[in-house]
């Protein structure tokens, strides 16, 4: 590389000799816009469905009781169950909105949403509440092992 | 700003303190609140007493899923016995207007009419009666699975509405919230009954 410096004629002509490589087509440059961006897409829009459920399980517990295996739901364990579910889900969220620890933050919520689908599971059997949860739990588990990421918050 | 496997710095750490101070404030405020949650609730518990007719009747009719299914509403759920109707004796006075509260976007008609596709299924889980029955109505509901409480009476003219916030935790045959379910009984102005 220093070379080319020293003789800008050289790498003129070398230049003309070698064909510059071609532009990257619009389909490449998509998919390197979304290799950089979709992860921080996923981490962000599966932050935004945290917060949703963690903020209504905080604001309107009775609303959730019914899920809590194994609990009578007018009981005030089945409420407390569920507002420190919403409130982990609460902060977890804004971890992977703003980009806090993401991976710790992912690997938690892949925690937290197994065990709301096997609790679904173990209630209802299979259905689709259930298989729309699995797959928020896989873009979780995408996001654990994502190294890289946009948008994050380091100091 | 690109980073591979982001630490949390002090700014990131603040952030989720300031996040965590926040959720217990509003979980201190869902807790002082769980009781009063959506209007349906509130409803089947503050219903007076009826005056339950029992006999023949006719012609009846029941507004249910379709399907034999499994029980889907859970035992012991919190509103498992308060999906009741609001109360209501051919004396008491209406109480305001359906369309007036704030559900009343979440109430779907069960009688008198076809249930529509919504109100089919916002039963889901629940299983509700009404019969006619001389001068109106009876109407039981209950949890699908569960025994049903005595039928209540209701002058001619009542409307029974379905309420169901959220069809979101309704699957297949299940309602896996019964929180945000309930039964409302309206007079034909429109206004509920109590």
């Amino acid at each position: 590389m220093s070379t080319g410096r020293k003789n800008p004629p050289a790498r003129r002509a070398a230049a003309t000799d070698v064909p510059a490589p071609a532009a990257p087509a619009p389909a490449g440059r998509a998919g390197e816009l979304a290799a950089a961006w979709a992860p921080t897409a996923g981490r962000v829009l599966l932050g935004l469905v945290l917060a949703w459920f963690g903020y209504h399980e905080l604001v309107q517990p009775g609303l959730w009781t019914g899920y809590v295996p194994l609990v009578a739901a007018g009981s005030a364990l089945a409420a407390v169950a569920v507002l420190a579910h919403g409130w982990l889900l609460l902060v977890l969220a804004i971890a992977l909105i703003c980009g806090i620890a993401t991976r710790v933050a992912a690997a938690a919520a892949v925690v937290l949403l197994a065990e709301i689908v096997i609790s679904l599971i173990a209630v209802g059997g299979l259905s689709d509440l259930t298989m729309r949860d699995v797959g928020v739990l896989g873009l979780a588990v995408c996001l654990t092992g994502q190294h890289t990421q946009r948008l994050v918050l380091r100091r | 700003m690109r980073s591979s496997a982001p630490p949390a710095g002090p700014a990131g750490l603040t952030l989720l303190a300031l996040t965590a101070v926040a959720g217990i404030v509003l979980a201190v405020h869902g807790w002082t609140g769980r009781h009063s949650g959506l209007a349906p609730g509130a409803l089947g518990t503050a219903a007076s007493p009826a005056s339950a007719t029992t006999g023949p009747a006719s012609p009846a009719r029941t507004a249910a899923p379709a399907g034999p299914g499994r029980a889907g509403r859970r035992a012991g759920s919190r509103s498992a016995a308060s999906p009741a109707p609001a109360g209501s004796s051919p004396a008491a006075s209406p109480g305001p207007l359906l369309s007036a509260q704030p559900y009343a976007s979440y109430s779907f008609k069960v009688w008198p009419g076809t249930p529509s596709s919504a109100a089919r299924a916002a039963l889901t889980g629940l299983t509700v009666r009404v019969r006619r029955q001389g001068p109106g109505i009876t109407v039981t509901a209950s949890v699908s699975g569960q025994p049903a409480p005595a039928p209540r009476f209701y002058k001619d003219g009542a409307r029974v509405y379905i309420v169901e916030a959220s069809l979101g935790d309704d699957s297949g045959n299940s309602d896996y919230s019964l929180g945000d379910d309930g039964l409302v009984v309206t007079n034909a102005q429109g206004r509920i009954l109590r």
